[in-house]
């Protein structure tokens, strides 16, 4: 793996943790019928979804 | 001069990628993928629009208040179609996004010169696509029935008389009548999806001299575009004006860029010239193709003769018919045997179709049988430039 | 097509760079992916570069393999093509397209006892002149630090364009597509059926 997989990974696992948060987020939204919040929610995370998959790449866990 | 200037506008769209490709791997260069970014965007927009036309009434009295029902807004506080207020959002959002991307699309096209020889079909339809997503943009404002609507419709007659001859009937086709009648909102509403319908006819036509095109971005922008359009959408709730009152028009109009900035023309122009350079605009787009001259002085290399069939040695082998990227190249059953003894045994013959071709040579480096060459990069010419650097 | 045998290098064995003379390039420049402007002398060699040549075609995708062969076997100690890059090819899917055969090309040569490091491709932009000149001084350097091909075996001459005669075939002894190339001789009618089983077997 590429020398730079270290600070990748890092930013992985906070993006990961962001998601997480997100989730909670979502279900709060749910349940307590803030449906706009739980979509602003979703939104979040799916771009920190996205910005894992940029990271995995250029870390070079995944990849041609 | 033109030449000159699409010479400048090239660098600077490739100095853009550069940059873009320094943080992005290029095969995630979002600027690879804008015609599969705007298709992304035509199916979100399909999508809500069904789950929106489920519940829109094109009536005066009711459109207004069926999509406050949609949104959860006003009497519908509580009653309201769950999550309808965000589904709005993202069919208003990624309307703005599809514009986004398609005038990406556009402007990258043009200044790589991707529409020559038989390129200009994908062009022509492109600019149809085009026109027809701003028109369609329009009529989804005026759905809406409030204040904005009114005056778009407003703007829209008045625009449409100064059409000599034929304005008159245009406005009635597209209104139901000379001012506001009860055909309006069910014909707009008609005019809205029937041409989102048809988008993909044009689509097709987009597409049928393309071999794999690109019809959908990598994973990574597919994620991030829902993403920021649902963060848009939750974040900035798509509402309506107050509602339309004919008794009390209102004179001032919330543009949204993507697709009102015509009428904020009208604020300075008259409807007359407001016409006249639209329609300048267009004829121009849709000439942009031919501009630029395609004579061997002005192509060089890159006008390397029509690629050309050799009968004798073709072995129906089909690398060519699926390498070739526009769909030049058929394979029709074989007239007669040819003449080396793979060729004998031939069932099918590659012919290439001129009209499609257009001489990059991609075939030649297909076919494993010498039975393909560009009229001027022969083989032999080929072989005797290596030859000649050999000997250097 | 002539059949050359590769001159060896002047210096034998992998120490050829240090001394020696330089590889010879050929490298093949697709005419929508980097500029050749200013890089590039009036006899088609590179001014930074002398050893290398640059032919200018319409599109990466147009190369056939057999021409980056037909260069390696003409005195060319490495070949390249330069095509647009990765996503962004003018023409579509040309630079994915040779990228492929390229790979299948250099697997061949491996089996054929060539060094497959020899041929590559590279995938430079209209404006980035300086990063493709640095892709081309490594390339020439790698090139140099191969080991040295071994010798062309010695091949009979009338092997060369002697295409596999039908009437060996009809005779129902030689094997299907026993044709001529590789160091089997070809089989008139004249050369004996057991010439004909032989190389019927060997093939």
């Amino acid at each position: 793996m590429p020398d730079d997989s270290g600070p990748y990974g890092m930013w992985i696992a906070l993006l990961a943790v962001v998601g997480f948060v997100c989730v909670i987020g979502m279900i709060w939204g749910e349940l307590t019928n803030h449906r706009l919040w739980g979509g602003a929610f979703t939104g979040i995370l799916l771009l920190a979804y996205s910005f894992i998959l940029l990271f995995l790449r250029k870390g070079g866990f995944t990849g041609v | 001069m033109y030449k000159r200037l699409l010479q400048r506008l090239l660098g600077w769209t490739l100095s853009l990628d550069d940059r873009i490709n320094r943080v992005y791997p290029q095969d995630f260069n979002p600027l690879y993928y804008t015609g599969g970014l705007s298709n992304l965007f035509l199916t979100i927009l399909v999508l809500s629009g069904i789950f929106l036309f489920l519940y829109y009434v094109p009536s005066f009295n009711e459109a207004y208040t069926s999509l406050q029902y949609i949104s959860g807004v006003g009497p519908f506080a509580v009653t309201g179609v769950p999550y309808g207020q965000i589904i709005r959002g993202i069919h208003r959002y990624s309307a703005d996004g599809f514009i986004i991307v398609i005038l990406l699309h556009f402007f990258r096209n043009w200044f790589t010169e991707r529409f020559r020889f038989s390129r200009d079909e994908p062009w022509i339809s492109g600019m149809m696509l085009l026109l027809f997503a701003g028109f369609i943009g329009v009529t989804g404002y005026v759905l809406v029935w409030d204040q904005r609507s009114a005056l778009l419709v407003t703007m829209t007659g008045r625009t449409l008389e100064t059409i000599p001859v034929v304005g008159g009937a245009l406005q009635s086709a597209l209104f139901g009548g000379p001012g506001l009648t009860n055909l309006l909102l069910p014909r707009v509403l008609y005019l809205h999806v029937g041409p989102a319908t048809f988008l993909y006819v044009l689509l097709w036509w987009h597409y049928v001299r393309i071999r794999h095109p690109k019809v959908w971005p990598p994973a990574v922008w597919t994620l991030f575009s829902l993403g920021a359009i649902l963060l848009c959408a939750s974040l900035i709730p798509a509402v309506s004006q107050p509602p339309a009152s004919p008794l009390a028009p209102s004179s001032r109009l919330a543009v949204d860029w993507f697709f009102l900035f015509p009428y904020l023309g009208l604020k300075y122009l008259t409807p007359a010239w407001l016409v006249l350079i639209a329609t300048v605009i267009v004829v121009y787009g849709l000439y942009i193709p031919y501009q630029l001259p395609e004579t061997r002085a002005e192509m060089g290399i890159r006008d390397s003769g029509v690629a050309q069939v050799i009968d004798a040695n073709c072995t129906g082998c089909e690398l060519c018919y699926y390498d070739c990227p526009y769909d030049a190249i058929i394979m029709a059953p074989s007239p007669h045997p040819g003449v080396t003894r793979a060729a004998q045994a031939r069932k099918l013959l590659a012919i290439v179709l001129e009209s499609r071709c257009v001489e990059c040579g991609i075939c030649i480096g297909a076919c494993p049988f010498e039975a393909l060459e560009l009229p001027r990069f022969l083989e032999k010419d080929i072989q005797a430039e290596v030859l000649e650097a050999c000997r250097t | 097509m002539p059949d050359v045998n590769t001159p060896p290098p002047a210096a034998a064995g992998p120490g050829a760079a240090a001394g020696g003379r330089r590889p010879r390039i050929i490298g093949f420049l697709c005419d929508w992916a980097v500029s050749a402007e200013g890089i590039v002398g009036d006899d088609g060699t590179m001014r930074d570069l002398p050893n290398v040549s640059l032919i200018k075609v319409p599109c990466s995708g147009f190369m056939r393999p057999a021409w980056l062969e037909f260069a390696l076997r003409n005195g060319a100690d490495g070949v390249f093509v330069c095509g647009c890059p990765l996503g962004d090819c003018f023409n579509r899917l040309g630079n994915n397209l040779i990228r492929d055969r390229v790979v299948q090309m250099r697997r061949r040569l491996e089996r054929q006892k060539v060094q497959p490091d020899r041929v590559t491709t590279i995938f430079y932009g209209l404006h980035d002149q300086a990063e493709f000149v640095r892709a081309v001084r490594e390339f020439s350097e790698h090139v140099a630090a191969l080991p040295a091909p071994a010798p062309a075996r010695p091949r009979p001459p009338a092997a060369a364009g002697t295409p596999a005669k039908p009437a060996a075939a009809g005779e129902g002894q030689a094997a299907p597509g026993a044709a001529a190339g590789s160091g089997v001789p070809p089989a008139p009618g004249a050369a004996a059926g057991g010439g004909a089983k032989g190389s019927g077997g060997s093939s």
